[in-house]
C-alpha cells in the first residue's frame, strides 16, 4: 500500500531535518524526492520518498555502521507514524551508502555460504536491522542446500545460516557459544 | 547558557513534539553542569512510549543525534526522559 500523502510526508521530513540542521549545528544539506526515478532492474528497496544527505558532516552520518543516518531515518519514520511493514517506503541515504552496504551484505552472504558448505557448521552474521537481515535472507534464498533463520531479539537479532539438514540438537549447542 | 547549546534544547523539543500525541504537554528543561548539559524531557503520561520507542530505539536515536551535535559544540549532552 503506498503512503497516503507522500507530499505531506516529505514536508514533515523537511521540517524535521530543517530543525536538525538549524538547531543541531550539523553541516548538512539534503534533498527530498517523492517517487524518485529508479532503474527498473533495481531488485531491492524501492522507496517512495528518498532523502539524500550531503555536506561536510557526511562522514559523521556514516560512522559506526551509519548510526546517525539510521537514527535520523528512524526518527522520521516515528514522526510519520508509519507501521513497520511500510518503513521501506522512506529511505535516507548519504554518499550512496545504501547501495554500497547492499553490495557488502551480498558479498558477506556469499562468503558465508561457502563457509557453511565447507565446514557443515552454522554461521552467525552480526546483529542487523530488519531491512539488512531481509537483504541477507534474500541473497541466500536461491541456495537449496542452505537455510537461513533470524535469531534472538531486539538489538541482538541476527541472521544464522545453516546447512539445510542441520539438526536442532547441535543447533542449540552452537547457540551457547557467544 | 551558550547560545549554541540552547539550540539542542529546541531540537529535542521539536522532535518530541513531532513524536507525541499531545505536543502541548512537551517541555524540555536544560540543566548545565561543568562538563555536561542535561536535557530533561517531559511528556504527557500517555506519550512516554512514543519518545522511548520499541526497545528504547527512539530515545537511543535522539541520544545519537545529541552526541553528534555535541561534537560540534565540544560539549556532552545527555537526554533524560522524566515521568
Amino acid at each position: 500500500m503506498p503512503i497516503p500523502d507522500k507530499v505531506a510526508a516529505a514536508n514533515r521530513i523537511n521540517e524535521f531535518l530543517r530543525g536538525v540542521v538549524a538547531h543541531g549545528g550539523l553541516r548538512l544539506k539534503y534533498r527530498i524526492t517523492v517517487d524518485p526515478p529508479l532503474p527498473d532492474e533495481r531488485d531491492w528497496e524501492r522507496p517512495e520518498v528518498l532523502v539524500e544527505l550531503a555536506g561536510p558532516d557526511s562522514p559523521l552520518l556514516l560512522e559506526r555502521g551509519a548510526e546517525l543516518l539510521r537514527s535520523l531515518e528512524l526518527l522520521a519514520l516515528e514522526i510519520l507514524r508509519l507501521p513497520a511493514n511500510e518503513h521501506e517506503k522512506i529511505c535516507f541515504d548519504c554518499m550512496n551508502h545504501r547501495a554500497l552496504r547492499l553490495e557488502e551484505l551480498r558479498m558477506a552472504a556469499s562468503v558465508a555460504a561457502e563457509r557453511v558448505r565447507k565446514t557443515g557448521a552454522p554461521y552467525e552474521f552480526a546483529p542487523m536491522s530488519s531491512r539488512e537481515r531481509r537483504i541477507v535472507h534474500l541473497a541466500l534464498r536461491d541456495h537449496p542446500d542452505l537455510r537461513t533463520e533470524s535469531q534472538d531479539e531486539g538489538g541482538r537479532r541476527r541472521v544464522v545460516l545453516y546447512p539445510k539438514d542441520y539438526k536442532a540438537a547441535s543447533k542449540l549447542a552452537s547457540r551457547t557459544i557467544r | 547558557m551558550s547560545e549554541q547549546s540552547g539550540d539542542l534544547r529546541a531540537l529535542v523539543e521539536q522532535i518530541a513534539k513531532g513524536l507525541v500525541d499531545a505536543p502541548d504537554q512537551v517541555s524540555v528543561n536544560q540543566v548545565e553542569s561543568e562538563q555536561t548539559t542535561v536535557l530533561e524531557l517531559k511528556v504527557g503520561p500517555n506519550d512516554m512510549g512514543k519518545v522511548i520507542g520499541k526497545q528504547g530505539r527512539t530515545a537511543r536515536a535522539m541520544r545519537t543525534l545529541l552526541s553528534a551535535a555535541g561534537l560540534r559544540f565540544h560539549k556532552r549532552f545527555t537526554l533524560e526522559i522524566l515521568e
